[in-house]
């Protein structure tokens, strides 16, 4: 299959998965027009005020037409207005994202420097005193939430040493000291599973039949490592990186609450604690289409790192 | 005890068998275990190793409303350990069966439940709790709905590609030539090929639904107050941790060491499973 | 012994404990002399791979040398280190492998890895590289050198990419060479074109070489001398002539006496029956791509009937068509009058009893969860026994096929290859069918178990009047047990007939090369 084709393809899935998450999404936030009318005028407002709102605002028409005309909007960038902001959702979900991609790409480099570095280094030799540290390290690492270690890693940088600021608000303007610690909390768990990925496919790699080819033509260790095992090792690894973008996202949420971060994750976490629904559907929506496209980006990657494999055929 | 014997040569199975287990067991014993009701009222924000002014001893101090920690982890040992274990059975118990049928079955049936699994699956966890439990609330009840919804479609892929993997050996092919039941098929001749992966992953999960549970928890979203949950205490304790950070460090040890111990066990049971692989 | 490229003296290798047997190699002592062949037979659990890898100095972990010295130019191999060997392998001893695809490196083209050989040993300039890389591939007779130089090992079939690991080998052009069951994942004829080779690189190049194998019959094409392992010692030593026609060790005369020859066996003429198979114009297509081409074949109660063909000749593809795990895309299959692609729900149950199948895999056959006898009796209470019918059937199937009672309680790991084989069979025939179908049944098992399973199957075919469809690739194999040969080329019928018409006097070109390709058929 070409490239083109292979993208059409992959294009054409990702939008019927985006069709019907929305679906799923205004089905669960609005079928109920009654609590969509008491979610946006509040407790107190009286069943005249709320059955007028519906009229005019359309939610008399049926669950279907509602929910394509939705579509419809969000699809041209009318997202609708806050309704605890009282500001267009777009308006403040934008910048909000910007703000969440220096702390994923952040984490994501951090990952991928140390999750491919201490991955490659165990898997070299399998068995020895490095690769039981480092396998001991990232199962502590995958295994701690990640509220735990923000708590442990504030209690010793912040507190203890003192070495570092606890909150991350960027109040008076953009900080990298204060970015240290939520960048580490969110590379930690994700690093320590890129690791064990890298090591076990490496561990794979190094007992197939061509290293032993390699070895046996004379080559030495690092030879081997560096020419043989590497690119057919990291074919794994790599589409694994963009996999864990779900994951970074979850994450992004807890550790932008708890260093009270003004990013995405945060805006959604409000959101949801002011029911402020039409923040939430695009917050969602936004969400989605993030991994979504990961998901396609990774398939591109590891059909071009794979000579043996013909796009799509994997599936 | 012969099967055991693999296991307990690992020191890391063992310090992760001991952690599970030993959390477990706290669970069952809570009402032995607590010094004091996890609800009562004594003393507010007293601090770790001291003795109140009414008499009492607090191991590890108390939180703001009074309450003693060590009493509220562990009664928060049980309901991490009953909402967790319900959740992921409830999970499996979907997951297991679509997972099955999807796999033998193939064809449409597989295409459209791989779809939906897959719609499910692109939430990002959290954002998918979120939603849930805005639409919902939060009670113990809709947290386990919570979990299972969005945890059942990992299990359906898992469950899904082992059975695709056994349902291609020749002992499958063979009991369809003799005629037999698809039932038993999956039963009899699939079903009980799968324990050894599922039986690992049923551990990992297990921790990533304790880890959820206290997400949730630290969020505000998890379960009501008063319940003592680990989540929850951290969430609380929060704002006065710069003075008191006993309020938080204790209710993250708690959650790190039960899941370190399932991920531990996780581990070992693979290895042991890989090397009798090895064997066969 | 002075003149010998290698000298092995009395070489041991220990097992980890708690392993079968105390060493995997044991006492061994040989040589080899340039211009010469040795041939090391065995069957599985011989040592024979174990004893070539300590030669490279790559023993599997948890195996270590117990004693014993391997001489080459005066230096003991087993005493070098890790970066010392770097200097040698490839150099001064080459190697080739068993599986060709899986030996090089997927991400790395042709050229890229025979020139890495140079760059190891050689400090030739970039253009020597290769030139002299394109010279090896030439050397190889391998096709269009130039596309070759620039593929991937995947586009290469499997001929193709064990001649470019043998051009590694051969890149320094080391004195040794050891090659480790180099044929045997490769289809016969392309065999055949691969020993061509080596017996060139012997004759032409003064190659000693080391050349293990399972097959007796690549033995006597190509051994000058040969040497026989067992359980980790060298049973037999001897030139080829002596070991093959004068054998002197009792293991020795087994595996020459379960070589299958080419030779047809004698088989009563046919009597007139009506057939209890009968496949009509049968065609299989997947997607657009054509398999098989109107397949018509014919089977009478107490007849075999062999389909012989080539890797993508389509041959297990007729099998899975005539046991209904994929449907035709047109066809007739009629079993005992009946015909069964017609069939669907409690029809097709009923008629699934009439033909059933024994796989090729041993190990992959049987639910490793489920206890043999149960396994057996669920067949016959399938195929409508009543319970205890079926208890006492599966009893006496076991013993039918040579198993002892006390096997019906036990799981299939407590079996060896051979008689999880029995097994199978055993299965099979508890639903008490008209036809069997035996799909490559016995390629999987070491030669002598071979033997004894097809003595097994011709046994119960002739007393139970089966309808047998024997699928193979190996000419021979078909030769022992059939009454009628079908061959298969490209999915089509090229050639059919009485088994020894077909093998004494092949119609076909593709017939004649298949025979003439039969390694050992002179010998035997």
């Amino acid at each position: 299959m070409s490239l083109g084709k292979f993208l059409i393809r992959k294009t054409a899935i990702a939008i019927a998965t985006m069709v019907a998450v929305s679906f799923l999404i205004f089905l669960a936030l609005e079928v109920n027009i009654e609590e969509v009318a008491v979610k946006v005028l509040g407790q107190y407002s009286t069943a005249d005020q709320r059955a007028a709102w519906l009229l005019q605002n359309g939610y008399n028409d049926p669950f279907l037409i509602r929910y394509l005309r939705w579509l419809a909007n969000f699809v041209t960038g009318d997202w609708g207005q806050s309704t605890y902001y009282r500001a267009p959702v777009m308006d403040m979900v934008l910048p909000r994202l910007g703000a969440s991609a220096i702390l994923a790409g952040g984490a994501l480099l951090v990952i991928i420097i140390f999750g491919l570095g201490l991955g490659i280094l165990a898997g070299m030799r399998p068995g020895t005193v490095l690769d039981r540290v480092i396998s001991v390290f990232s199962v502590i690492t995958t295994s701690i939430p990640d509220f735990a270690s923000a708590v442990f890693l504030s209690g010793i940088f912040v507190f203890w040493l003192g070495l570092l600021p606890g909150a991350s608000t960027m109040i008076s303007g953009f900080s990298f000291r204060e970015l240290i610690l939520p960048v580490s909390v969110l590379g930690l768990y994700s690093m320590g599973y890129l690791a064990r990925v890298t090591r076990a496919s490496m561990v794979d790699v190094m007992s197939t039949h061509y290293i032993r080819t390699a070895r046996l033509k004379g080559a030495s260790l690092s030879r081997i490592v560096l020419r043989h095992a590497l690119r057919n090792a990291l074919i794994t690894p790599v589409t694994v990186i963009m996999l864990q973008l779900p994951w970074l996202l979850s994450g992004v949420i807890v550790v932008e609450v708890f260093y009270a971060y003004k990013g995405f994750g945060t805006l959604l976490y409000d959101a949801a604690l002011n029911q402020d629904i039409y923040l939430i559907e695009a917050c969602a929506m936004i969400s989605v289409l993030v991994v979504v496209l990961s998901q396609i980006l990774s398939d591109v990657l590891y059909g071009w790192l794979n000579p043996r494999i013909e796009l799509g055929a994997k599936a | 005890m012969k099967a055991l014997t693999p296991y307990l040569q690992k020191p890391l199975v063992l310090i992760g068998g001991f952690l599970a287990f030993g959390w477990l067991l706290v669970a069952i014993l809570a009402p032995v275990l607590a010094p004091y009701n996890p609800l009562q009222t004594l003393q507010p924000l007293v601090k770790p190793l001291t003795t109140g002014s009414n008499g009492e001893y607090f191991l590890l101090g108390t939180d703001m409303l009074g309450r003693d920690i060590l009493s509220r982890l562990i009664w928060g040992a049980q309901t991490v350990v009953i909402y967790a274990t319900l959740a992921t059975l409830t999970a499996y118990i979907l997951g297991l069966s679509f997972g099955l049928i999807a796999g033998y079955a193939g064809g449409r049936t597989d295409a459209v439940l791989c779809f939906l699994a897959n719609v499910i699956l692109s939430f990002p966890v959290l954002v998918l709790y979120i939603v849930i439990i805005v639409v919902i609330g939060a009670s113990p009840v809709n947290i386990v709905i919570a979990v299972t919804f969005s945890s059942a479609p990992a299990i359906f892929r898992i469950v899904r590609a082992i059975t695709i993997d056994v349902a291609s050996r020749d002992f499958v092919k063979a009991a369809i030539t003799q005629g037999e039941s698809t039932w038993r098929i999956l039963f009899i001749d699939i079903l009980p090929n799968t324990t050894g992966p599922l039986a690992v992953d049923f551990c990992l999960r297990l921790g990533y639904t304790a880890i959820t549970i206290g997400t949730l928890g630290f969020l505000g979203l998890g379960l009501p107050p008063p319940t003592p949950d680990w989540g929850g205490m951290v969430n609380e304790g929060r704002a006065m941790a710069i003075a008191f950070p006993h309020l938080v460090v204790f209710p993250c040890i708690a959650i790190s060491t039960l899941t370190l111990g399932l991920s531990l066990l996780a581990d070992g049971l693979r290895e042991v499973n890989d090397a009798k692989e090895r064997q066969a | 012994m002075s003149d010998a490229l290698l000298d092995i003296r009395n070489l041991s290798v220990a097992l980890p404990k708690g392993a079968d047997r105390p060493f995997a190699v044991q006492g061994v002592t040989l040589d080899v002399k340039p211009r010469e062949i040795l041939c090391i037979v065995g069957e599985s659990g011989s040592g024979k791979s174990v004893l070539t890898a300590t030669l490279m100095g790559a023993a599997p972990k948890g195996l270590s040398v117990a004693g014993g010295e391997a001489l080459m130019a005066g230096q003991d191999l087993l005493t070098l280190s890790e970066r010392q060997w770097q200097k040698i392998r490839g150099k001064e001893i080459g190697m080739i492998f068993q599986e060709p695809m899986a030996s090089l490196n997927p991400a790395l083209t042709v050229a890229s890895q025979i020139e890495e050989v140079f760059i190891l040993h050689s400090d030739m300039s970039k253009a020597d590289r290769a030139r002299e890389a394109r010279r090896l591939v030439e050397a190889m007779h391998l096709p269009e050198p130039d596309r070759i130089l620039k593929s991937y090992p995947h586009q290469l079939s499997g001929g193709q990419c064990q001649r470019v690991v043998i051009a590694m080998a051969l890149a320094m052009s080391p004195k040794l060479l050891i090659a480790d069951e180099p044929t045997t994942a490769l289809d016969v004829t392309t065999q055949a074109q691969v020993l061509k080779l080596i017996r060139e690189l012997r004759d032409v190049h003064g190659h000693g070489i080391i050349f293990i194998t399972h097959d007796l019959g690549v033995v006597a094409d190509i051994a000058d001398r040969i040497a026989v392992m067992r359980r980790g010692e060298v049973v037999e030593l001897g030139t080829a002539e002596q070991v093959l026609k004068d054998p002197q060790h009792d293991y020795t005369k087994t595996l020459i006496a379960a070589v299958p020859s080419l030779v047809p066996h004698d088989r009563p003429a046919p009597e007139a029956a009506k057939p209890a198979l009968e496949v009509t114009q049968l065609n299989h297509a997947y997607g657009a791509k054509q398999v098989l081409h109107d397949i018509s074949i014919a089977v009478a109660p107490g007849r075999v009937l062999s389909i012989v063909g080539e890797s993508g000749s389509g041959k297990s593809t007729i099998a899975k068509n005539l046991i209904r795990l994929i449907d035709p895309t047109s066809g007739r299959i009629v079993v005992a009058g009946e015909d069964i692609l017609g069939a669907g729900g409690e029809g097709l149950r009923g008629m699934r009893k009439r033909i059933q199948m024994i796989f090729q895999d041993p190990f992959g056959s049987l639910n490793p969860r489920r206890r043999v006898g149960p396994m057996i009796a669920r067949a016959a209470v399938l195929s409508g026994a009543s319970r205890a019918e079926a208890v006492t059937r599966a009893k006496e199937l076991l013993e039918l096929v040579g198993l002892e009672r006390s096997a019906y309680t036990r799981r299939p790991a407590a079996f060896s290859g051979g008689q999880r084989q029995r097994i199978g069979i055993a299965r099979a025939l508890a639903m008490q069918p008209d036809v069997l179908i035996a799909d490559e049944s016995v390629s999987a098992l070491d030669v002598s178990v071979q033997a004894q399973v097809l003595d097994l199957l011709a046994d119960l075919q002739k007393r139970l009047q089966l309808a047998v469809v024997f699928i193979t690739h190996d000419l021979r194999v078909a030769a022992q047990i059939s009454d009628e040969i079908v061959v298969l080329s490209q999915g089509h019928v090229v050639e059919r007939g009485p088994a020894s018409e077909v093998l004494t006097r092949p119609q076909h070109p593709y017939t004649r090369e298949l025979i003439a390709a039969a390694p050992g058929r002179d010998a035997f």
